[in-house]
């Protein structure tokens, strides 16, 4: 049986690949099973066979910036990060690896595009091509989205320096 | 925070999962032979055991003629407009899961019934076992704190707290994080306070009965 045939089947295929990319956001494993339970939960109505793992990464991202983003759960998520281990950070951003404080610190200044691309290259380690092809964006839109990434991290540090 | 640098490009944690699956690219085979930090990576995927929660699909709605439910509908729908006609003083809405808070807007309380895999979100009875989740509905740009309580009805003044209070972003039908279950034989009211970030707060409830 093709693994996205039917909810079922692609939760247990997918669902331990998509706790694991949560759980690199959130830093609690708890949460990120919470989240990829209540995805597939609301995908059920409304299955169709071109579900792919893909898909769902994307999904999964913006659910997990949903979550980063309530200011309520967003203290909890902190706290623990303080207590995780830390993760492996094979592509860092201005030599951070980013986790729940920075993503919720770059939340209040970019837009949901720009942090889908945060997400996909300092946490998923894509390349910037793997980003164009995955959101279907051109890589000069990519290019130009890290840019203002990087921009914003230092405009946050002098901020954090200022105060 | 730990760092292991890769030899060259890493492979994305996608491409790792596709691969630990089938192991079918060759690309990326030689890279994690070659590579520490991609092979890291890739140990902590097939090493890896994530304990998922059952997903329960809801239980389908027999689907009936059409006759079957239009004659009682427009039955209603004509009762439904003699009441409106005759009592329409007191248009405020006096549903007690319905609730209007200052700040927030209409609040509508929900819960939905878990039950042997099978989620139902249109019942108000309980039975050993269930697990209960409660669910907000509220306009989309306003945030809310929400406390659950409940309390057996003629059970005196103690209610339970089942679940961390939580602040949520408002939406349609938000999940209020955790669940719980309800004992006893006696009729039971969920109620939940919600409390604006401006400190204006109102109380909206369900009652669920035993079966």
């Amino acid at each position: 049986m093709d693994a996205a045939s039917d909810p079922q089947a692609a939760y247990r295929a997918y669902g331990p690949a998509l706790v694991r990319k949560a759980e690199r956001i959130l830093r609690s494993r708890e949460d990120a099973t919470d989240v990829v339970h209540a995805l597939f939960v609301d995908l059920i109505p409304k299955w169709n066979r071109d579900v792919d793992l893909p898909y769902l990464y994307r999904a999964i991202t913006n659910r997990c910036l949903n979550v980063v983003r309530d200011r309520g759960t967003r203290a909890r998520l902190l706290e623990r990060e303080q207590a995780s281990a830390a993760p492996v950070g094979r592509v860092r951003l201005e030599d951070q690896v980013v986790g729940v404080g920075l993503i919720a610190a770059l939340a209040e200044r970019l837009d949901e595009g720009h942090l889908q691309v945060l997400v996909c290259r300092f946490v998923d380690d894509m390349t910037q091509e793997e980003i164009a092809e995955h959101l279907g964006l051109s890589r000069k839109t990519i290019g130009k989205r890290l840019d203002r990434i990087r921009d914003e991290v230092i405009a946050l540090r002098g901020t954090e320096a200022a105060s | 925070m730990s760092a292991l640098a890769c030899i060259g490009e890493p492979i994305s944690w996608l491409r790792l999962e596709q691969f630990a699956t089938t192991r079918a690219d060759a690309a990326v085979a030689s890279h994690v032979e070659a590579c520490p930090a991609c092979r890291h990576c890739l140990e902590e995927i097939t090493s890896d055991v994530v304990a998922l929660p059952p997903l329960a699909v809801p239980a389908a709605k027999p689907r009936r003629a059409w006759w079957t439910w239009a004659v009682p509908a427009m039955a209603l729908a004509a009762a439904a407009i003699v009441l409106l006609v005759v009592g329409r003083r007191g248009s405020e809405n006096t549903r007690e899961e319905v609730v209007v808070v200052k700040g927030v807007g209409e609040v509508v309380l929900g819960v939905v019934r878990e039950r042997g895999g099978v989620i139902r979100e249109d019942v108000r009875s309980f039975a050993p076992g269930d697990r209960w989740k409660v669910v907000v509905t509220c306009p989309p740009a306003a945030s809310a704190s929400v406390d659950v309580a409940v309390s057996e009805v003629g059970g005196g003044s103690a209610a339970d707290h089942p679940l961390v209070p939580a602040t949520i972003a408002c939406g349609n039908r938000i999940v209020i994080p955790g669940a719980f279950v309800i004992t006893g034989a006696r009729r039971n009211r969920i109620c939940a306070t919600v409390t604006s970030p401006g400190g204006d707060r109102g109380t909206a409830c369900v009652t669920i009965a035993p079966e």
